[in-house]
């Protein structure tokens, strides 16, 4: 008893002082964290590390040189009943990540061992997935697939609070992660194919009250309102579901809303159908947002081409001259640089095959490239600054759409106008490096299977990025060549993460079965990868990987 | 439980008696989607018969029967050709009268008739694209098949009536407005529509103005002639003499508990669907159909979702038939979807019957509402799932 006495205290002192060298830091991240967390090399509190959007890191142990030496460090499965796109959250030796039902996991991050485990039954209107939670406070926020957005209680697991967030249950759900930003939760929805219409909303984080809504769908009066023949923009969709960025110093909010709808159907839509496949530029100095500019990447869509992929802000180097830019990438294979301050286009290129895109679905059949999950999707890429160049994944697929030239919207159901497309030809996939001062590419790598990983880039010059047959994949920046690889046997759609904890730096990846759309038929057959065969995935795993 | 039963046979009674009135605008749209079929045809026609030289010509007229057909919002129209119908084109008139929750008698000879513009749409676009007269001929020669099947006979109840059919033998023939009263006797007075189980049994019209008022589309089959009206009865008339007396049996003994509406399919469907189930679907709808990737698609929380979304079995039919498999839509058989539909509706505890779930679509489907099945004795209590044998 005295021994357990005595390791208790040593416990307790060791607590102490860990907690006395977090100095300043508070027990959870504050406004300001969230505003230089791309400084704080231990922790990443924000989806995509900090508010420009950008998986970097500055400081990195992990380098070309050593890489190849990289080990698995720890694994830990989770609920596998769909794909994982959870982007990881790691504070303070915690990371925090979600299952594709919501259930949510708090890890270890020296061990991976489960700490707590939340678990939500939401009724899934079409597609299981979440993109992971925000932190604060200290609660856990997660917006879910039935709509509702809940706060955790961060140390427990225990629920806090659980409001009804989205306006129309039957269509809306959420799979994005929440952004914390002052004292609010900014969230999109997911309702663009399901027949609602798009918006970005902000809530009180400590007691998840909405503060506002931003449509993506000008109404009667608005400008761009007559970019809608009829009642279309009643059901217009465009919403913003995959991810945000913030000039904070503008308090300039980036955001890209989605396609229009009835997807495939646009004789009933006729039209520009703004903002639907735009990237907006909202202030948000004020109490509600106010649309500073907009840039429409494919006007009257009928492709379900939406940019999928979450802005990047970034200062970059075009012939030359150094300028504000930010990054969008859509499922038509654009790749696209805007300038920041204007949303003028700098240049745009394509990085999956195009063919066919100014064809309408018809009630034959019509061919296109790339398919419906084709080109850039929801994890984006990433910008280096040692390399002035964009490392960006992408789908290469080609499909046949077909529309009966009606549409009924059935509460509840896709309200597409026909039917996701069927694959056409092969399916395979690029990994791109865009030189950003001339707009071509650096280098790329024409893969088997799709990628859609998203990319972490570190100043040591690796790229990290996974494959949906599970090759999870270190790149030298510069030239293209394979550092390291690692077979996750599981699909990864989720985007790589880093932390450090006990002075060890770790690279973090979600994987798990292949979900919806991006199930292959090879899979069934023993999928080559970079170490072996890939078959149809059954467990959902987070994977931790750091230097021996 | 008794008197709800009762209670329900009276209505159906009520139903089947009661008069059933289209929706006031279905007629005007069904005699107007006749009037633009007729424009086409008789643009496809002129130039068939006539002796125009240059291509100009013949492309003019295929594109004038297209615009009447699709009408101005579709992508087929081309204004700058001109339009001899009312530029809602038989396409727009139908898909309106489709275009509704309810599903009527007629309904089934609508989509039919749908479904035959539609062919005859693709081959005036085929003309449109011949280089070789008699190619261009043939595509018109086809469009015209299409068409004649569009106007159907007003002698045809069902699919192959067409539009006339169904104007001639349903509640599609009266007018709004137009008195409509119970077909399974005489009206009291003249004009009046003699109505049954939405069949149109009789036009009832004053003697002094009869010859002039017969409508176009009627298939008289006998005539009663009276002091002040002449009733023309039409040929589906002795259905409805059944139906009248079917009825009437059904008032008397009231005995006969009335059924809601519940979806067609039969046990040997159902078991058919299983392998397809676990083909096609089983990888995102789950082995317990609760779902994985995608949604529930039985069981207690899909029946509580398609009751508060409002689903029909036509909804249900639509997401299987058109989007389903969701990475390849369409690459099932007819009777594969059919099957499988029928796996999902056993597995939500819905009882098996003779008749087949259709591998067409049916206006009848829209009148079936999904939600919780009464009486039902899941194998899965914990999820309202009944198991297809």
């Amino acid at each position: 008893m005295l021994r357990r006495v005595i390791t208790l205290a040593a416990v307790a002192i060791v607590s102490l002082v860990a907690i006395s060298r977090l100095n300043a830091q508070s027990a959870w991240p504050t406004a300001d964290s969230y505003v230089s967390a791309d400084t704080d090399a231990a922790n990443w509190i924000l989806p995509a590390r900090s508010y420009t959007g950008n998986r970097y890191l500055a400081h990195a142990d992990i380098t070309t040189a050593n890489v190849s030496t990289l080990k698995k460090a720890w694994a830990t499965n989770i609920d596998a009943r769909g794909p994982l796109e959870t982007s990881p959250i790691a504070w303070n030796g915690t990371v925090y990540v979600t299952s594709s039902h919501n259930d949510v996991y708090a890890l270890d991050a020296k061990t991976g061992a489960i700490k707590w485990h939340y678990a939500y039954k939401p009724h899934v209107i079409a597609f299981s997935a979440n993109r992971g939670v925000a932190i604060g406070n200290g609660k856990v926020y997660e917006g879910t697939l039935d709509g509702h957005l809940i706060a955790l209680d961060a140390t427990t697991g225990r629920v806090a609070w659980n409001v009804v967030a989205a306006h129309d249950t039957t269509n809306t759900f959420y799979t994005m992660q929440p952004v914390p930003y002052k004292n609010m939760l900014l969230l999109g929805a997911s309702n663009g194919d399901w027949g609602g219409i798009g918006y970005l909303s902000a809530f009180d984080a400590a007691t998840g009250k909405r503060l506002w809504d931003w449509k993506t769908i000008p109404g009667p009066g608005e400008a761009g309102h007559n970019t809608w023949s009829g009642d279309s923009w009643k059901r217009g969709g465009a919403a913003i579901w995959s991810g945000i960025a913030i000039d904070t110093t503008s308090s300039t909010l980036y955001a890209d809303a989605g396609n229009p709808q009835p997807d495939f159907l646009g004789t009933i839509r006729k039209g520009a159908n703004l903002y639907s496949n735009s990237m907006v530029a909202l202030d948000i100095s004020g109490a509600t947002p106010k649309l500073k500019w907009y840039h429409q990447f494919i006007p009257h869509d009928t492709h379900d081409w939406d940019p999928a992929m979450p802005p990047v802000l970034f200062s970059g180097s075009v012939g030359g001259t150094t300028r504000s830019l930010v990054a969008a990438g859509d499922k038509g294979g654009n790749f696209w640089v805007l300038d920041a301050g204007t949303g003028d286009v700098v240049y745009h290129l394509a990085v999956s095959t195009q063919k066919g895109q100014d064809t309408e679905p018809n009630r034959k059949g019509d061919i296109a490239c790339p398919n419906t999950n084709g080109g850039v999707e929801f994890n984006g890429g990433s910008y280096l600054p040692e390399t002035n160049a964009f490392y960006v994944p992408s789908v290469d697929q080609c499909g046949q759409w077909t529309s009966p030239g009606t549409a009924t919207y059935v509460s509840g159901q896709f309200y597409l106008g026909g039917a996701f497309p069927k694959l056409i030809g092969p399916s395979s996939g690029y990994m791109s490096a865009v030189d950003i001062g001339t707009g071509k590419f650096l280098w790329r790598k024409h893969l088997a299977f799709p990628q859609i990983g998203g990319a972490l880039s570190l100043s040591s010059g690796v790229v990290f990025t996974g494959g949906v047959n599970g090759d999870f994949t270190a790149y030298d920046a510069k030239t293209g060549s394979v550092l390291w690889h690692s077979a996750t046997n599981q699909t990864i759609q989720a985007p790589p993460g880093s932390y450090s904890a006990g002075g060890k730096q770790y690279v973090i990846v979600a994987s798990g079965p292949a979900g919806i759309n991006f199930a292959d038929p090879r899979f069934a057959k023993g999928a080559p990868t970079l170490e072996g065969t890939y078959s149809h995935a059954t467990k959902a795993t987070i994977t931790a990987f750091a230097l021996p | 439980m008794r008197t709800i039963a009762l209670r329900l046979a009276c209505v159906l009674v009520l139903a089947l008696l009661a008069p059933v009135q289209a929706a006031p605008d279905d007629h005007a749209g069904a005699i107007a989607a006749l009037a633009d079929v007729r424009a086409a045809v008789a643009e496809i026609v002129r130039i068939e018969n006539g002796y125009a030289v240059g291509h100009g010509a013949y492309v003019r007229a295929a594109h004038r029967a297209m615009n009447a057909l699709v009408g101005r919002r579709d992508d087929g129209y081309v204004s700058s050709f001109g339009d001899p119908g009312d530029g809602i084109g038989t396409l727009g008139h139908l898909d309106t009268m489709l275009d509704q929750e309810a599903s009527w008698r007629w309904t089934p000879a609508i989509e039919g008739a749908k479904a035959n513009v539609l062919a005859a749409a693709e081959n005036l676009q085929s003309a449109l694209g011949q280089k070789e007269m008699e190619e261009y001929e043939a595509d018109l020669t086809r469009a015209l098949a299409n068409l004649a099947l569009v106007v159907g006979r007003p002698s045809q109840d069902g699919v192959l009536g067409g539009i006339s059919g169904a104007l001639g033998n349903t509640t599609l023939g009266v007018p709004a407005g137009a008195a409509s009263v119970s077909g399974c006797a005489l009206p009291a007075h003249a004009p009046a529509y003699g109505v049954v189980a939405q069949r149109l049994v009789y036009v009832a019209l004053p003697r002094h103005a009869a010859s002039a008022a017969i409508p176009a589309e009627l298939s008289i089959g006998r005539v009663v002639v009276r002091d002040d009206d002449i009733v023309l009865y039409t040929r589906g008339g002795a259905d409805a003499t059944a139906a009248c007396r079917g009825a009437t049996r059904l008032q008397r003994t009231r005995a006969v508990a009335a059924t809601p509406a519940t979806p067609p399919y039969t046990a040997a469907q159902a078991h058919d669907g299983i392998a397809i189930y676990k083909h096609s679907c089983i990888q995102c709808h789950g082995a317990d159909l609760q779902g994985t990737a995608g949604p529930a698609v039985a069981g207690t929380e899909f029946l509580a979702t398609a009751k508060t979304n409002k689903w029909t079995l036509a909804d249900l039919r639509a997401t299987v038939f058109e989007n389903m498999p969701f990475s390849d839509p369409g690459s099932l058989t007819p009777k594969q979807y059919a099957a499988v539909t029928a796996f999902l509706l056993a597995s939500n505890c819905y009882p098996a019957g003779t008749a087949p779930f259709p591998q067409s679509a049916s206006g009848r489907l829209a009148a079936v509402k999904l939600g919780p099945v009464a009486g039902a004795k899941p194998a899965n209590s914990k999820l309202g799932t009944c198991a297809a044998k």
